[in-house]
């Protein structure tokens, strides 16, 4: 079986059928019609420009312009987190970018080394996508991790200075939060891998499908996908938070507001 | 010790400022005539114990709360402590049904003198007590300051409106008023 493709003229058939969102955003004049436009010519442009350029990265399938692909997702990535928790980006995004290296790097060399076997560890078919899906994962992960940390630290300082007063070391005191924070973080992928298969079919197994493979190499596939990316949240987060927590707390053992941009 | 004076004048910024929880910004502060830096502030924590006005213990069972300091590291030493719970609930007229209710049912009173006993439990050679006798009744109060003045190895600075609360205090200290910043 191999892919069919979509040939230009057919996607703009495809366009088409937006004519029926539109319509009914017209109709009850609901007013995000422009959002939407925008969006739509965002998409288009996005993974136009995407597609080019992977289809380079995959045609050359040079290893080290692979790993810099990932590392410029990575690098994104960083951004995007600071951005999303409210947190100022230059006291921690050195901290965050090795929190999500190491969140990334670990599963996705096991996925390549000891479950596909691939003599080529930066092969651009398997590692791109495998590693754009962890890394996504692990962007959200640490959105809520962090966030929920920061933030109940602030909301309960009271509680966190009492432990302070009662003889606690820094890492003691933030015991409480940083348990609460992973568990905010790992429980969405709990809640997925419970559910799996059940509501709909996952993104992973979805593609290997349309690439050609028999469902039971795809289930194979998901599988792996759902423990590498369940390991790599729960590495990122922890990393994210720890490592965060040396910049986020002055040498008394205080809370640094100058961390939150609001 | 007795630390008093108009709300807002800064009574409870100083215990903060004694714990290194606020920077002073001017002056220095020494405990036992050490300086509190903040290579010192860890060591000179564990030397002391605070009851904040409202104190908030966290979650879980009164029980719970009174041996997690014996969790931490540094006082890993003292957790043989816990077995004179009871009796400090007795002194404090505390019920010992107490121990296994939710730290977010008790009532303010309550929940400072469970604070208090955690603090006694700890060892520690200074107190640094914040209106401890503001949710309390007259009774309770009493209690509490004849515990303190019953151990002559301990020093207490108390924050208090109330000049009455151990009355047989070494020295008083009025703050004066001025307008700041930081509120009490």
């Amino acid at each position: 079986m191999n892919t069919v493709d979509i040939s230009a003229a057919s996607l703009a058939i495809g366009y088409a059928l937006l004519i029926i969102p539109l319509g009914i955003l017209l109709w009850h004049r609901i007013p995000i019609v422009g959002q939407t436009l925008v969006a739509i010519v965002r998409m288009t442009l996005q993974l136009l420009l995407v597609g080019l350029y992977l289809q380079v990265v995959f045609k050359l399938n040079y290893p080290w312009l692979n790993g810099l692909w990932l590392l410029v997702m990575i690098g994104v990535a960083d951004f995007s987190i600071a951005r999303g928790c409210g947190l100022r980006l230059t006291k921690l995004a050195l901290p965050l970018l090795v929190a999500l290296f190491a969140g990334v790097a670990v599963p996705l060399f096991f996925f390549m080394a000891l479950i596909l076997r691939q003599p080529n560890l930066m092969e651009a078919q398997y590692v791109i996508p495998i590693g754009g899906m962890i890394l996504g994962n692990c962007l959200r992960a640490d959105i809520v991790g962090i966030s929920n940390f920061y933030e109940a630290i602030r909301k309960s300082e009271k509680c966190f200075l009492h432990s302070l007063a009662q003889g606690a070391r820094l890492t003691e005191a933030i015991r409480p939060f940083l348990r609460d924070a992973i568990r905010a973080a790992m429980i969405p992928m709990v809640a997925t891998m419970a559910t799996i298969g059940l509501v709909a079919l996952p993104g992973m197994m979805t593609g290997v499908i349309l690439g050609g493979a028999s469902p039971m190499t795809a289930i194979k596939y998901q599988i792996a996908i759902m423990i590498a990316i369940f390991s790599g949240t729960s590495i990122t987060v922890l990393l994210a938070i720890w490592l965060t927590a040396k910049k986020g707390f002055t040498a008394y053992g205080i809370l640094d507001r100058q961390i939150f941009r609001k | 010790m007795i630390l008093t004076g108009r709300s807002g004048a800064g009574k409870s910024t100083i215990l903060k400022c004694i714990l290194g929880f606020v920077l002073p910004a001017a002056g220095i502060i020494r405990i036992d005539g050490e300086l509190l830096v903040r290579e010192s502030v860890w060591r000179l924590r564990r030397e002391m114990a605070y009851v904040a006005q409202e104190p908030d213990l966290g979650e879980g069972l009164v029980q719970d709360v009174l041996e997690r300091p014996f969790t931490y590291r540094a006082n890993f030493h003292l957790r043989g402590n816990l077995k004179r719970t009871t009796d400090l609930f007795e002194r404090l007229l505390l019920p010992v049904e107490l121990l296994d209710k939710e730290i977010s049912s008790l009532s303010g009173g309550e929940k400072q003198r469970v604070a208090l006993i955690s603090a006694i439990l700890l060892d520690r050679r200074i107190f640094l007590l914040d209106e401890v006798s503001s949710a309390l009744d007259e009774t309770s109060e009493r209690a509490i300051a004849q515990f303190f003045s019953s151990d002559d190895q301990v020093t207490v600075l108390s924050v208090s409106h109330n000049r009455q609360v151990f009355s047989d205090s070494d020295r008083i200290i009025e703050l004066p008023y001025r307008h700041s910043e930081e509120g009490e």
